[in-house]
């Protein structure tokens, strides 16, 4: 219940268009959007997230990824990493 | 004379009796001479008919046939709980799951918010294909013989297709007397021997052509109004005449110089197509084709001063009946009966095809011409040259108009207001027009060639694009050296970056947009029915 809530609140944020979490398998747990569209974005960012983070830590071995945007002409992806867990969201920048 | 000869040898002995002297010269007539005529006879005097045959194809007829058969089905078993497979199949933790999203959720409202002020990306924009950065003139299109006459370039149009761009020769400053010989002169961009001093045809026309319009669907027809008042239709695939239609001169036909002809779309016969001519006698007439190649009136409207909504502004037309000259006019995309018409007095009025009330029009006519007018918006300074509806807004359409004030009016169709004003250049605008592809933009050509006191707007043609500034041009292109009005251009449909711009001195230039001006943005629907809703507000 409170998972619903958080990401509620998340959902209702302005300019938010989607919020999914994406576990470490990169299987979608929680979604606001259809099932295929979300299978596409959390195969495809959580490959991205591990390859930002290989990439993170392969320059420094002390460093890790924290956070992960994409901008996009049309809208921005955020990702927020974590050992088990991914959480995307897509906000539409303000106009 | 006798003939001393030897009677018995026989050259001249006579058949019968000899006859006397003077009748061995007498009067005679001789059949004339006959050459039997070959026309026609002669190709098959000399024609031979032959024949020849292949000798015999041997072919075989074979069956074949399966010894066995058998059938087979395949089918996928509906699997009830499919969904609810997805999600159970993974374990979920859900103490983990809230834990990490606790901690998470910080970060991510604060990133959202900071995305949401952020203004670190506006304007930034990356590219990722091959760009044109500028705006190139493909092509320099003339008519060597028409430029020897001083004739000006007074239409341009592209065909169906975007491969073929056409152009009218005349003069748009003849005054009210014009004999001149003018000519239509085509292109097709796309053949690879373009020589651009050498238009593909060439017609003749007795009179000066003063619009242009090709056909929407069928690539050869262009249909052409006259300084006569007439519409003449050609057909370029045609190599003898092209001429196809005429109106002739007739009673029904304009009495001023016709200034914009248009393609409507006929509502019974889906294969005709009607013409629509507007002129500044204050009519506005559609044709229909008839079989012996003319055009015969099938509608008519007249723009009459006292038939004009809001008769307050026409103080100026005081002699009650006087005719408006329509210089332009304007079909909205939405709503086939709806057009807008620019007219002489300055004004743009909106108009329907369903209108009913007759027109007060002195000429006679053999169809009851109608009164159209419906709504008046707020008048230009000068005559006003050029309208153009918007294709892209649906709820309130919005059309620009363009005159001799040198200003471009945004109107929506629902107020009499205009949305935006601006003052592009002191001269006069000749032309405006949407573009295809970005509803935000708009193209005006001018007669301002030298940079101003005022306005450091250099240039003929105006690219104007409310997503950058609602207040001066994107770009603005040089069509000529020197002063050099601009009196036309036409966007291409299907190939969206190219822009046709025809000048005085008798060039046509092909100007290849820059991407900017081709590519549609993520939201530009929306941004300019925000923009049309923000100033009525």
């Amino acid at each position: 219940a409170e998972v619903e809530e958080t990401l509620k609140r998340i959902q209702a944020h302005r300019g938010v268009v989607a919020t999914m979490v994406v576990n470490a398998e990169g299987i979608p747990i929680r979604t606001t959007l259809d099932n295929s569209t979300t299978v596409q974005y959390a195969g495809l960012l959580h490959q991205l997230t591990m390859k930002a983070r290989s990439t993170v830590r392969d320059i420094d071995p002390q460093n890790d990824l924290t956070f992960l945007r994409i901008r996009s002409k049309k809208h921005e992806i955020m990702v927020a990493p974590d050992k088990e867990y991914l959480l995307i969201v897509i906000q539409n920048p303000c106009e | 004379a006798r003939f001393h000869g030897n009677p018995r040898s026989g050259r001249w002995e006579p058949a019968g009796p000899r006859p006397p002297l003077a009748a061995m010269f007498a009067d005679g007539t001789a059949p004339g001479a006959d050459v039997e005529s070959l026309w026609r006879s002669a190709r098959t005097a000399r024609c031979e008919a032959k024949s020849c045959q292949t000798e015999q194809i041997s072919t075989v007829e074979t069956a074949a046939q399966s010894h066995t058969s058998q059938d087979a089905a395949v089918q996928t078993d509906q699997s009830k709980d499919a969904l609810q497979d997805f999600q159970q199949e993974v374990q979920v933790d859900y103490t983990s799951l809230l834990s990490f999203l606790q901690r998470v959720e910080d970060a991510v409202i604060k990133e959202l918010n900071k995305n949401w002020k952020s203004r670190a990306f506006d304007g930034f924009e990356v590219n990722w294909t091959d760009q044109n950065e500028a705006v190139l003139c493909l092509h320099t299109l003339s008519y060597p013989e028409a430029q020897d006459q001083n004739l000006q370039v007074t239409s341009v149009s592209w065909n169906a297709t975007g491969s073929v761009v056409a152009c009218s020769y005349g003069r748009l400053d003849g005054g009210d007397w014009s004999t001149e010989k003018s000519y239509v002169c085509t292109w097709n961009l796309d053949r690879r021997g373009l020589n651009p001093q050498h238009p593909d045809l060439v017609v003749d026309v007795p009179s000066s052509v003063m619009c242009l319009a090709f056909h929407p669907s069928q690539p050869s027809l262009i249909a052409g109004g006259l300084f006569s008042g007439e519409l003449v239709v050609w057909d370029t695939s045609r190599t003898e005449d092209p001429v196809i239609w005429r109106t002739g001169m007739t009673d029904d036909t304009h009495t001023d110089p016709v200034y914009q002809v248009n393609w409507l779309p006929d509502a019974k016969h889906r294969n005709n197509s009607r013409l629509l001519s507007v002129s500044t006698d204050g009519k506005i007439l559609v044709w229909r084709e008839e079989r012996d190649g003319r055009l015969a009136l099938a509608e008519g409207f007249a723009m009459v001063a006292q038939q004009i909504p809001r008769s307050t502004w026409m103080k100026k037309f005081a002699g009650g009946e006087a005719a408006v000259g329509v210089t332009s006019l304007s079909f909205s995309h939405f709503d086939h009966r709806v057009f807008i018409v620019g007219v002489e007095g300055g004004y743009s009025l909106k108009c329907s095809t369903a209108a009913e009330t007759l027109a007060l029009h002195p000429t006679r006519s053999s169809v009851p011409l109608r009164a159209p007018a419906e709504l008046a918006f707020s008048p230009h300074g000068g005559p006003v040259y050029s309208v153009s509806c918007s294709p892209f807004h649906r709820q309130v359409n919005l059309f620009l108009s363009c005159g001799t004030d040198g200003q471009v009016h945004l109107h929506s169709m629902l107020q009499t207001q205009p949305l935006i004003s601006l003052q592009l250049s002191k001269k006069y605008l000749f032309c405006v027009r949407w573009s295809p592809v970005r509803p935000l933009v708009f193209a005006a050509a001018s007669g301002e060639g030298n940079c101003n006191e005022h306005f450091c707007f250099i240039g003929d043609v105006y690219l104007f694009d409310f997503e950058k500034s609602s207040q001066k041009p994107a770009i603005s292109i040089k069509q000529a050296a020197g002063e050099c009005p601009v009196y036309c251009l036409e966007f291409n449909i299907k190939q969206t970056q190219l822009l046709a711009a025809g000048d005085a001195t008798g060039t046509v230039k092909v100007w290849q947009l820059s991407s900017d001006f081709t590519e549609q943005g993520p939201r530009e629907v929306n941004r300019l029915e925000q923009l049309a809703s923000e100033i009525t507000d």
